[in-house]
């Protein structure tokens, strides 16, 4: 058997996690291959609706970094970040899809090493999970 | 005019000032809502059958600029407006409630936890039902049988957005689920993500009416799912959608102040 390489995205934003995984990546921090990210100008541009949207088309697992609290380039970006995608998990698991597939941390630009802990980790938690069960629903 | 007719244009006009009433009539065997001006005869009111009069306020309400607006409320209508002016989308001094408490079948059907207007002016007060049968069967199946219930409810979803159009409480100009990355314009069922979405969007407004189950051209069980996450927004924030005064926990920072921007109804 093949072992189970999950599809990863990790939704960063521009001003801190996205300077944090570019400081990883000039560190040659290893990290796990399985990750995608997507930079967006603010962890708040992730609204659920793409995280819903990733999970229902198939991605293993979404996870959603910001600036630390109090940090936020827009102020407090973040803290709608910090309301919404807990909210999210919760409904994900009311209709039965495991809500740790989706997981919202702190990076900010100088923690290159906490970018690597963090997907690294993610990772490791997904593979224990299994392919997203999702991936095989037909409406 | 029947009995009722007359009770509330008494309550409505006489006692309380209100220059229309928006109430559910009969004439010619069909019960349609209808804006009733004062002083006109009141006709057949009926309020026996559960019907949405927030949803036609909210449409009426733009054409009428002038004069206070008396409307027959349930407490899941008078929970809906708090909502909405807390939205700055009407404005309270202009409304007249008419409280109206369900019947017990009523109560039942909607596995309603809250049924009791603040002021009773038609009707009886009636016990609230603590719990929803197929939420508690819901909490002690697994994961994956979870998600297997809920896949084959969805399937029968035919994007008819009938769920969206008669919630009293789902009052964005543009509509996310609208968006064709969420739900694309040809194929049904629309994907598992149609609902979610519609899930989050409600999550911090739905005062648990039914409209939207009642309205289901699919029969999904889409209060049990609203009332689940309910739970869920009461838990971790400890908010009750339909408050009157307090905000919802996603228009504030998580020191509980108002965020800036005023655009962020939804
Ligand atoms: S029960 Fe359905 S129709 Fe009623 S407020 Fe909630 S989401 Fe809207
Ligand atoms: S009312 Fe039912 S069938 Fe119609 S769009 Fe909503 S969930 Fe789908
Ligand atoms: S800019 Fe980083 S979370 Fe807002």
């Amino acid at each position: 058997m093949t072992e189970f390489n999950p599809t990863i995205l990790a939704f960063c934003c521009n001003w801190c996690s996205y300077a944090g995984a570019d400081l990883a990546g000039v560190s040659r921090l290893q990290m796990p291959p399985n990750v995608h990210v997507v930079r967006v100008m603010c962890s708040a541009s992730v609204k659920p609706e793409y995280i819903f949207k990733s999970l229902v088309q198939g991605i293993d697992g979404v996870l959603v970094l910001g600036c630390h609290i109090g940090d936020c380039h827009y102020l407090t970006g973040n803290h709608r970040t910090a309301k919404r995608v807990p909210i999210a998990q919760k409904l994900l698991d009311d209709v039965g899809v495991d809500s740790r597939r989706v997981k919202l941390d702190w990076v900010s630009a100088a923690e290159g090493e906490k970018f690597q802990q963090v997907i690294t980790e993610f990772v490791d938690e997904i593979k224990g999970l299994g392919p997203n069960p999702m991936r095989g629903v037909r409406l | 005019m029947n009995e009722l007719g007359k009770k509330l244009a008494r309550i409505a006009f006489d006692e309380r000032g209100a220059d229309y009433l928006l109430a559910m009539r009969e004439e010619h065997g069909n019960v349609a809502p209808s804006m009733i001006r004062k002083g006109e005869d009141a006709g057949d009111v009926r309020v026996d059958l559960p019907y949405q009069l927030v949803n036609i306020l909210s449409n009426i309400y733009p054409w009428v600029p002038k004069g206070r607006i008396a409307v027959v409320c349930r407490r899941c209508d008078e929970k809906a407006l708090n909502e909405i002016i807390k939205r700055n989308l009407m404005d309270r001094d202009r409304l007249i409630l008419i409280g109206l408490a369900c019947t017990r079948e009523q109560v039942a059907l909607c596995r309603c936890s809250d049924p009791v207007p603040s002021k009773v002016d038609i009707g009886e007060a009636n016990a609230p039902v603590r719990e929803d049968p197929l939420m508690v069967k819901l909490d002690s199946m697994s994961q994956q049988d979870r998600l297997k219930f809920w896949t084959s409810e969805f399937r029968k979803c035919n994007k008819c957005f009938g769920c969206t159009l008669n919630c009293p409480v789902c009052f964005c100009d543009d509509c996310v689920l609208e968006e064709h990355t969420f739900t694309p314009e040809l194929g049904i069922p629309p994907s598992f993500a149609f609902h979610l979405v519609r899930s989050m969007h409600m999550s911090d407004k739905c005062i648990e009416c039914g409209e939207c189950e009642r309205s289901c051209a699919g029969g999904i069980p889409l209060l049990t799912l609203r009332k689940m996450a309910n739970r869920d927004m009461k838990r971790m924030f400890g908010y009750e959608a339909g408050d009157k005064e307090k905000v919802s926990p996603l228009l504030t920072t998580l020191e509980g102040k108002l965020l800036e921007d005023g655009e962020h109804v939804c």
